[in-house]
């Protein structure tokens, strides 16, 4: 990378990791899973990562959470191979090459597809060393959407309850979790908390302590847009390595070259300067693709290449004419064979042909002879023509770039006698232009390069200004100012005091700062706030969740149990510091199965006997 | 009462579920469990698919909810009052001129030859990105 012939070429040149996750190990629970009470299990259930581990009490808090995996699961290669099964998370490996066959519970930020739900649940439990027979003995602890819909929550609870058997479950909210470990003191107070993660960013305000729902407001924007974003802009800027721009590589310039603007106008501006942009911009080196190299590097053997098609087609045009012409040749002579019966007056077998050929009358035939037989001359025409000019192609063609004057006057005979390829003919002059104009020597590793400049304050931006994306809802700041003006100033006052950023999408470099600006524009003059970012935005709803969860054991109270689910129904919430808000509406129970069997009545004959007895 | 039946309601004809594809099956689940959302082979022909999440709220929205409770699709963002700055599609400066032939936007003579240069397929790809590719041809 060193070896380049000018300066500025070394500077800035980044190669990507690629980094491959490592398989977890299926780790043993230990001592800490069996206290006198069971241990909770805390589940931070991300569309981007799910994060598990044990809430062990005693003095030490405990580290990381012992589980950290990609949300998606994929079957493995090749077809569904029977005992292999679907991979789950850190078990995949690479991401790239099963790209299209990752499937993920999630739709935007809610589980949606419980049964690929169910494969994350088994490898976390799994791996976390969970031993109990036919139950998992263990209260757990689940992170939620904000006001996540009740059919979702009612198939949760159904697949903790009756396919685990939990004996009870706590749901709360990530980023009120991240805030609850951040300062438990918050749990009494007020703020604002601005919670970006993978799928979407939400504003949610809190009022002494509880949230307060109704005027809460999600932005449908997160990482995953803005890792497609700058996926599509450098593979519309770069189509050669349309292949090299993975989501996975995206990710990794999100997270370690991209930054937010403090302005994003005057940034802009600063970027327009071409010193400026040799400074800053960050050269993401491809690795070597021989691939790519060959396609230009050849390109007379693409000419021959083009050159041995063009014949092969001019050869297939001919046969197919000379076939063309054997059979009108031979439906003219049957046609003049029944015009001379007309001539010889044998009317009857005359007459008799006429209706088989289809015709009413003989100057109909007449026509149809003369036409037939001057279709006839044309063709014998044209072989001969051709004939002509695939001599002399043959002759004139040599292999060097002179040939490209040669091969203009075949072309057009080409154009001719092509009326079936019209595509082949179009594609040519298009390819015709870089071929003129490649240099032979050129920086090789230049051309592996991608120059993301002013991308790095792009891609970021779309939180802000949604409309980068063709997005009609209003940025974070704008959706700040409208939940800030439902309110009466002194709870505004007493909003702006607290301001907290979490979720993995604040930790740009700049997005403090970034708030701070906005909140000053907003703010009346000389007022004050607050921002604070917090500590760990990745892993702090875990942590505050596993706090959470240890404050709260004894508490019957938050604990939604098995009685109250058979009792309430699935969407049964139990509302705490860290929860949503419960709308008591009862949903209907999935009546599915059940109506199915008793409807059908045979084929689910034990389970239709079932339904009626109970019934 | 509801979820005991259903665990009775589901005999052993269910062993032969989903556990036969795992390579042993995990003790600490339930081998019989069917999720309710999901028909599978009992429910028939309907239900086999995981509702997606617009199918969840439209279904949602047919509930009895009071004027102001909060639930996920009350909970959108609001459209944007304030008109969109323009920026441009190539290198992302404050665009003040558009292409008529392409609809790009630009903001440099450099660009604008770029941009009369480019292919049509990386011309709509721009175009979409910015979701401002017209339906009618």
């Amino acid at each position: 990378m060193a070896a380049a012939t000018t300066a500025g070429l070394a500077t800035n040149v980044f190669p990507f990791r690629d980094a491959r996750a490592a398989p977890d190990p299926v780790l043993e629970a230990g001592p800490v899973a069996h206290g006198s009470l069971p241990v909770p299990l805390v589940l931070d259930n991300g569309s981007f990562q799910a994060r598990a581990g044990w809430a062990c009490p005693g003095p030490d808090p405990g580290p990381e959470p012992r589980l950290q995996f990609r949300a998606v699961c994929a079957r493995g290669r090749g077809g569904a191979r029977g005992g292999a099964g679907p991979q789950v998370g850190n078990a995949l490996g690479s991401l790239e090459p099963l790209r299209w066959m990752l499937r993920s519970p999630f739709d935007r930020n809610v589980p949606v597809n419980l049964e690929l739900q169910e494969l994350l649940l088994d490898y976390s439990f799994q791996h976390l060393g969970v031993s109990s027979q036919g139950c998992v003995d263990h209260p757990i602890v689940l992170t939620e959407a904000v006001c996540t819909p009740l059919y979702s929550r009612q198939m949760m609870s159904e697949l903790l309850f009756e396919c685990y058997g939990i004996p009870k479950v706590a749901y709360g909210i990530d980023s009120l979790f991240s805030f609850y470990h951040n300062n438990p003191k918050n749990m009494i107070s007020s703020g604002l908390i601005i919670s970006s993660g993978y799928q979407c960013t939400h504003i949610l305000p809190i009022l002494e302590g509880r949230l307060d729902a109704r005027n809460c407001k999600r932005i449908n924007l997160g990482g995953s847009q803005a890792a497609g974003y700058l996926q599509r802009l450098l593979q519309l800027k770069y189509p050669g390595h349309l292949a090299a721009i993975t989501l996975s590589r995206m990710e990794e310039i999100l997270h370690e070259h991209s930054y937010i603007a403090e302005d994003y106008v005057e940034e802009l501006q600063k970027w327009r300067c071409p010193d400026y942009y040799e400074d800053n911009v960050h050269k993401m080196q491809l690795p070597f693709s021989s691939k790519l190299l060959g396609s230009t590097l050849t390109s007379e053997e693409k000419q021959e290449r083009r050159q041995q098609q063009l014949r092969r087609l001019q050869e297939l045009n001919a046969r197919r004419r000379e076939e063309k012409l054997q059979l009108d040749q031979e439906r003219l002579d049957r046609l003049l064979y029944v015009q001379e019966l007309l001539e010889d007056g044998q009317m009857d077998q005359f007459h008799k042909a006429l209706i088989e050929l289809n015709m009413d009358s003989p100057e109909e035939l007449q026509s149809y002879i003369q036409k037939l037989s001057a279709a006839v001359e044309q063709a014998k025409q044209k072989i001969l023509q051709a004939e002509v000019s695939l001599e002399v192609d043959v002759v004139d063609s040599k292999p060097e770039t002179p040939d490209l004057e040669q091969l203009e006057p075949s072309l057009e005979d080409v154009e001719n006698i092509n009326d079936f390829e019209p595509l082949f003919s179009e594609e040519t002059p298009e390819v015709e232009k870089p071929v003129a104009t490649v240099q032979p020597v050129f920086n090789l590793a230049a051309y592996h390069q991608l120059f993301v400049g002013t991308e790095r304050i792009r891609a970021p931006e779309i939180i802000f200004q949604p409309s980068l994306i063709g997005e009609e809802q209003a940025g974070i700041a704008e959706t700040l100012q409208y939940i800030l003006d439902r309110y009466p100033k002194d709870v505004q006052e007493l909003l702006v005091q607290n301001v907290f950023l979490t979720g993995g999408n604040m930790m740009y470099p700049g997005m403090k700062v970034r708030i701070e600006k906005e909140l000053l524009e907003m703010r009346p003059f000389r007022s004050s706030f607050q921002v604070q970012l917090a500590s760990n935005p990745v892993l702090d709803a875990w942590y505050g969740a596993r706090d959470w969860a240890l404050d709260h054991l004894d508490n019957e109270d938050v604990w939604i149990t098995r009685k109250d689910y058979e009792e309430k129904g699935g969407g049964y919430l139990r509302e705490h510091c860290a929860s949503n808000v419960y709308v008591p509406i009862r949903l209907p129970k999935q009546a599915s199965r059940s109506a199915e069997a008793q409807a059908s009545g045979k084929g689910s004959g034990a389970s239709g006997g079932g339904a009626s007895e109970q019934a | 009462m509801d979820g005991v039946s259903e665990n009775k309601m589901v005999p052993s004809d269910f062993s032969t579920g989903p556990m036969e594809k795992a390579a042993k099956p995990l003790p600490f689940k339930d081998p019989n469990f069917v999720h309710s959302g999901h028909g599978g082979a009992v429910a028939g022909k309907k239900n086999r698919t995981w509702k997606n999440l617009k199918q969840i709220l439209a279904a949602e929205r047919a509930l009895p909810w009071q004027l102001n409770d909060p639930n996920y699709f009350s909970i959108d963002a609001p459209p944007s009052f304030k008109p969109a700055k323009k920026y441009s599609d190539v290198s992302g400066l404050l665009a003040n001129y558009t292409d008529p032939q392409s609809k790009l936007r630009f903001s440099t003579i450099e660009e604008f030859s770029y941009i009369r240069r480019l292919p049509s397929d990386v011309v709509t790809g721009y175009l979409a990105l910015r979701k401002a590719t017209s339906i009618v041809p």
